[in-house]
């Protein structure tokens, strides 16, 4: 009754080189038809809709291993769908002859690909390097005793990523820091960066027609990936908003009270763009409020914030939550936070 | 040393990118052992003549639409089946490195980004050049994803020197307590997990693996002398952070968006109950020291409700933070 099955790898392998063979491309039905997988369970003039399902979602696997699957319509029947061709151009295909690498630019490589454990992006930097091996350049000696990582633990990082990589429309909900309810952000992915640490999504935020930076830790839930497309009017966006978030960092400025030995003398006089003032105080920069107020608030006495305000209200804040947190309902001190 | 384990094909996203990416390198070694094609894919040698097998099965549909034997990929089937070795001997369709995909070039360009502070990397044309060519090498542009360089200081450079020559470092080290000694470590391996960077070295005061993290570390000065016997017989383990015997336990409930941010600190056999928003679990800290810190870090997200000892710590740390916008003098 069932045909032997076919391994999913064996009936896409089969698609690619079909599709790279023909030069005018085939119709779906051609390909249904004949290619190895689908040709034992296609019936002629019957129904076909589950094969033509397996099809389309064939097409994205493929596209989404980089090969160039394209669509042609035919132009003796324009708009006709059973009429569109599909082919693979072997020049898009085939990565360009004078791409070529050194063997110290592959070892570099090999190490960059290292960086992602988790997550899709280290099965994307996995792929990559079986791609580039084929060039057949041999990598310097790989760097002992280095193992540089960045994380994509947050949960929104890989519905972003495809959303991103769609250029569809994402929905989620997102708290913001002194805010209790989060709020609904309809937004068009623009890139996804890392800045001193934390995962950002750069957006268009449909809601208030303007280019909006997230905070992935903020995000509430799962993004809602949907089906809307949109379409990208410039490029380069992640490393402007890498300059954006720069210059965040350059204006912020805080004035801290921190006691020498103590390790928040250590690490926060190590952080980057940090300096003593005349007064013996540290000047840090930072990016975001709310994330330098939970970092300070972590070092307890060690710090006092001398400015800004905000920034001093936050810290309290958060040492009189945690206060009340540990003191209630145990009969062990007073709750005693307003001193 | 630990060896990573070599990863294998996942799905078949991944088979059918080792299949396309064995073609041209055949094409290019007339007859390669399975071994060596497998090293250089990292995969297993069984995974290699699965790929091979399937190959040579593959092909066209051809003019009659019944894959006959013109249509296909063929290899020496005796060199494969007595000496393991394998050889194309007809090809079809393709024959080059396919393009990498938009998220492919993304990945590794991202990670040079990351990389791209390390001393040795410091030409920056070398290093955009680099990156334009893998953005050349995708069908229609790297995704946008992008990681600002890592903030890295001359004790990087240093202890790589040191692990390469396999000597030992001297260094003041602040621990969460708050005090500071001096240790002679075996440096083994540096790690950084995106912002942070840690040394994992044999302390020859604690005489046992340690990590440090980079920002507690002070005066670290390159003695020269060669590493203990100890340091070249240890494993590393995969966590950054090993329990030991002394560890403390403590029960603690976690708003649920924040559990991944400590999932560190959670034992691996912790249960996880979930509680509407908040999920009761444990963490596991070598001292209240640090648990006051990290607990403060995470206002009204973590509470420590169990040990009472624990709760007296966490809040004694936050009485005395609060206390210093009461009486600056203090």
């Amino acid at each position: 009754m069932s045909p032997q099955k076919v391994p999913v790898e064996e009936r896409l392998f089969s698609l690619v080189l079909t599709l790279v063979a023909t030069e005018a491309g085939l119709t779906k039905s051609e390909i249904l038809s004949s290619v190895q997988g689908y040709n034992s369970r296609y019936r002629e003039g019957g129904d076909n809709s589950a094969l033509e399902r397996q099809f389309e979602r064939d097409k994205d696997d493929i596209r989404e291993l980089g090969i160039p699957l394209e669509t042609v319509e035919d132009p003796g029947d324009p708009g006709n769908n059973q009429g569109l061709r599909y082919r693979i151009p072997k020049a898009a295909y085939d990565l360009p002859a004078d791409i070529t690498f050194s063997p110290q630019e592959m070892a570099l490589l090999r190490l960059a690909a290292t960086v992602w454990r988790e997550g899709s992006l280290s099965a994307d930097s996995r792929r990559a390097i079986m791609k580039l091996r084929t060039l057949g350049v041999e990598a310097d000696d790989p760097l002992v005793g280095f193992a540089p990582r960045v994380r994509t633990r947050e949960a929104a990082f890989e519905p972003f990523e495809v959303a991103l990589e769609r250029s569809v429309v994402v929905n989620f909900d997102y708290l913001k820091p002194g805010e209790t309810e989060a709020t609904k952000r309809i937004v068009e992915p623009l890139a996804l960066v890392q800045f001193h640490g934390r995962w950002l999504l750069h957006a268009h935020d449909k809601g208030v027609d303007a280019p909006r930076t997230f905070l992935l830790s903020r995000v509430i839930g799962r993004p809602r990936v949907t089906q809307i497309g949109f379409t990208r009017r410039g490029t380069d966006y992640a490393s402007h908003a890498i300059d954006e978030l720069q210059k965040i960092w350059d204006r912020n400025q805080a004035e801290l009270d921190v006691l020498p030995g103590t390790d928040a003398w250590v690490r926060l006089s190590k952080r980057e763009d940090a300096r003593r003032n005349d007064d013996g105080n540290l000047l840090v920069h930072y990016s975001d409020t709310a994330l330098l107020a939970d970092e300070l608030a972590g070092y307890g006495p060690e710090v006092r914030v001398i400015w800004p305000q905000r920034l001093v209200d936050a810290v309290r804040e958060r040492l009189r939550t945690t206060l009340t947190a540990h003191t209630a309902n145990t009969g062990v001190g007073e709750v005693d936070d307003r001193g | 040393m630990t060896v990573a384990e070599p990863a294998g094909p996942r799905d078949a996203r991944d088979k059918l990118a080792l299949l396309l990416s064995l073609i041209p390198y055949l094409m290019d070694h007339e007859s390669a052992s399975v071994d060596e094609v497998a090293a250089a894919f990292d995969v297993s040698p069984k995974q290699i003549r699965d790929a091979v097998y399937l190959i040579a099965v593959s092909g066209l549909p051809g003019e009659s639409h019944s894959y006959l034997p013109g249509d296909l990929f063929d290899i020496d089937w005796d060199e494969l089946e007595q000496h393991d070795r394998i050889a194309l001997t007809h090809t079809v369709a393709i024959d080059d490195t396919p393009r990498l995909s938009a998220r492919e070039a993304a990945a590794l360009i991202a990670g040079l980004q990351y990389l791209s502070s390390l001393p040795e990397h410091a030409d920056r044309d070398a290093m955009s050049s680099l990156m334009a060519k893998l953005e050349r090498g995708t069908a229609a542009g790297a995704a946008q994803v992008a990681v600002a360089p890592a903030a890295l200081r001359d004790t990087v450079a240093t202890i790589r020197e040191a692990i390469e020559k396999r000597t030992q470092v001297d260094l003041d080290y602040v621990s969460a307590r708050g005090d500071s000694e001096r240790r002679t470590v075996d440096p083994l391996r540096i790690e950084s997990v995106n912002d942070d960077w840690y040394l994992r070295g044999w302390c020859h005061l604690r005489e046992a693996v340690r990590t440090f993290r980079l920002d507690r570390i002070d005066h670290l000065v390159s003695t020269g002398q060669p590493i203990s016997e100890h340091a070249a017989h240890v494993v590393l383990p995969e966590r950054l952070f090993q329990g030991s015997a002394e560890d403390l336990t403590v029960s603690v409930d976690v708003v649920a968006a924040a559990l991944p941010l400590i999932a560190d600190y959670i034992p691996d056999d912790a249960a996880r109950i979930q509680d509407g928003d908040v999920v009761h679990t444990k963490v596991r800290v070598a001292h209240y020291h640090g648990l006051k810190r990290m607990v403060a870090r995470f206002a009204g997200q973590v509470t420590v409700t169990a040990p009472e000892e624990a709760r007296i710590a966490v809040a004694d740390w936050a009485r005395a933070g609060a206390a210093r916008y009461e009486d600056p003098t203090a």
